[in-house]
């Protein structure tokens, strides 16, 4: 045999073993892949975060979107993209919440989703087209206009969600993390509606925490996230210099930190975070 | 030296080697079909961005149809002596359709991307910017420095960087650059030393692991890859283990090969990833890529393509595959049309796995 029919005959092996490999039929698999009864199945794609995250971001946007390496951090699987969407600012456009409750033209998601020509980087999902139809963006769109709620996992029932104790789901920057990029605000998730008469100077605190320094207080600003209760924003009112910071939120003694139902944290809760952006 | 005399100069220096070699472009299959590694026309040791001056030189004169004749007028890239730049456009006209959806037909820019090197210190010392600039505002790519050793069998570089896994295709939406999360979307910051030494080309990588999100302190993701270039054929190992996820690590295991037959240039790669950093234990998946690369004639390549994923290895029925059928035409230099059909199959309950795509884009590069 000569040397260019072997070629020739291993490529073609190799291109037929690829060949070979056929699309799944999807027996007992529900929309996202999953075997049906595993989740609970897909709920039909309708204007309410549960069906949204199970239609949308779970079967498309965490091909990319999850774990580490998730682009500019942003993880949409289901255990963050509720925290990590609803009333954070867009990395690419601090300027711009993600999701803004109320308001899905000024909602930075659907610019990138629309491919709107002044978002950074490009239209989403990245490995479009074909990209979202216009139909199941506008039920995102309503979503938001309907307030962007965020209902409880269908997993977990209200009362068995209340049983748990108030606490601090997830942070961002996250603890002992090093930010390397301007961040615009810093995110603290918690498991329970957040009262926001409670949110303030008195209970979040900002400090710059460096070992060889007594701590110095940063003037921030405090609220929940717009339309996302359950979400703290911080937003620093100067530049974060490089250092370590620390964020405290108070869970005792009056006026501490509570959910709707009046459960405090119980303890104080603080998490470090290191800026180490170039001057 | 003069411009016009530095370029003539260039161009007699590579002429005896331009008609030893078949064209080349800024894609894997065409390394492939002349059996160069991809920094022999890539300011890039591991290829992509900005061609160098062998590059440059090479495309315009072998790779086109028909060549615009423009006497001794040559673009090299280089804007002095220490500093030159590229580009690469590409503007898209698709029609898609996705079961249950209507058909979506549109013009887009895919991408419009700046590149400046300035070697500082020529063949030796070089601070690299791609920049990113359509759409929408600027996102920057790569931005690093790479320090070459004085016989060029080795380089340092640090910075914000692709990594090298596999081959580094252009569609960054390939089953293999997508599920392996290592593609030209997700630049990462770190470190990258490669040693290169006759067939031999080795890479080893340490990096934040987070795809140019905030900093984790959990861990890092270290990467290695090893190809042997042969004329006629090429093969590749390569590996990625990130440790960045607070969950658990996530490894990405690869293997590449190239091979030429004829006017055909083959390329195979098939990775296996191992995610443990979802949080919901291990999610194994498979991804493999075939392709050919047919060079009718000088200037015209028509491209199949097959690809395979299986996104969970412990679920039966949920595989996936892509068909592709592109047509490249090269008309003049800095100027390509392609054209191409795309057919994705996946479950049935998952619409957007079941896509048609049709496309044109013109695509100009310098």
């Amino acid at each position: 045999m000569s040397c260019v029919r072997f070629r020739t005959l291993i490529a073609s092996v190799a291109a037929a073993a690829v060949a070979g490999c056929t699309a799944g039929s999807g027996a007992g698999l529900d929309q996202n892949g999953q075997p049906i009864g595993s989740t609970g199945g897909t709920p039909p794609l309708t204007a309410d975060f549960i069906s949204i995250q199970a239609n949308v971001f779970t079967p498309v946007c965490t091909k990319c979107h999850t774990g580490a390496g998730a682009p500019l951090g942003l993880q949409l699987d289901a255990a963050h993209s509720s925290s990590l969407l609803v009333g954070v600012p867009s990395a690419e456009q601090p300027n711009l919440l993600l999701v803004k409750a109320g308001d899905p033209d000024n909602s930075y998601i659907i610019r990138k989703l629309e491919g709107d020509p002044g978002i950074g980087g490009v239209q989403m999902p990245a490995d479009g087209p074909p990209y979202l139809p216009q139909a199941t963006i506008d039920v995102i769109r309503s979503w938001i206009t309907n307030g962007a709620m965020i209902a409880m996992a269908a997993s977990v029932s209200p009362s068995s969600k209340l049983a748990q104790r108030f606490a601090v789901a997830a942070t961002s920057p996250q603890s002992n993390s090093v930010v390397t990029r301007v961040r615009p605000a810093i995110v603290v998730a918690f498991n329970h509606e957040v009262d926001a008469s409670l949110v303030g100077y008195t209970t979040v605190m900002l400090e710059k925490a460096d070992a060889t320094l007594s701590a110095e207080q940063i003037p921030i600003s405090t609220a929940l996230a717009d339309g996302n209760p359950m979400v703290v924003v911080i937003t620093p009112r100067v530049a974060l210099a490089a250092g370590t910071y620390r964020v405290t939120l108070r869970g005792t003694g009056g006026g501490a930190l509570a959910d709707v139902n009046a459960q405090a944290l119980g303890s104080d809760y603080s998490f470090t975070f290191v800026v180490d952006i170039a001057p | 030296m003069s411009m016009r005399r530095y370029s003539m100069a260039m161009r007699w220096l590579l002429a005896p080697f331009l008609f030893l070699i078949l064209p080349a472009h800024a894609e894997p299959y065409l390394a492939v079909q002349t059996g160069f590694k991809c920094g022999q026309c890539h300011v890039n040791p591991t290829g992509g961005g900005e061609r160098n001056t062998f590059g440059n030189v090479f495309a315009q004169t072998q790779l086109p149809a028909r060549r615009i004749d423009t006497g001794s007028d040559v673009w090299t890239g280089d804007l002095t002596k220490f500093l030159s730049v590229g580009g690469d456009l590409r503007f898209d006209g698709s029609y898609s359709k996705v079961p249950q959806s209507p058909s979506v037909d549109q013009f887009q820019m895919e991408q419009t991307r700046i590149f400046v090197n300035a070697s500082v210190i020529p063949q030796r010392l070089l601070v690299y910017v791609d920049e990113q600039v359509a759409p929408g505002g600027a996102v920057n790519e790569e931005a690093y420095g790479l320090y070459w050793s004085a016989n060029h069998d080795w380089y340092v570089k640090a910075g914000q960087m692709y990594l090298p896994f596999g081959f580094r295709l252009q569609d960054q939406t390939a089953f293999v650059r997508q599920a392996s999360g290592i593609n030209m979307t997700t630049p990462d910051k770190g470190a990258e030393f490669g040693w290169e030494r006759g067939a031999w080309d080795a890479q080893f990588t340490v990096s934040n692991g987070t795809a140019g999100g905030p900093v984790s302190n959990h861990g890092k993701q270290y990467g290695g890859q090893l190809i042997y270039v042969q004329s006629l054929w090429r093969l590749g190992l390569t590996s990625n283990y990130n440790d960045a996820a607070a969950a658990g690590g996530r490894g990405t295991y690869g293997a590449f090969a190239g091979l030429r037959t004829g006017p055909i240039a083959w390329l195979g790669e098939a990775d296996y990833i191992n995610d443990r950093s979802l949080g919901n234990g291990a999610v194994k998946r498979v991804a493999t890529l075939a392709e050919a690369n047919w060079r009718i004639a000088q200037g015209h390549n028509l491209k199949v393509t097959g690809e395979f994923l299986d996104p969970n290895r412990d679920i039966a029925h949920n595989g996936q595959t892509r068909w592709s059928l592109v047509y490249e035409l090269t008309p003049i230099q800095f100027v390509q049309l392609r054209a191409g059909v795309r057919y994705s199959q996946g479950i049935a309950q998952a619409p957007a796995e079941n896509a048609r795509l049709f496309f044109v884009q013109l695509h100009g590069f310098f």
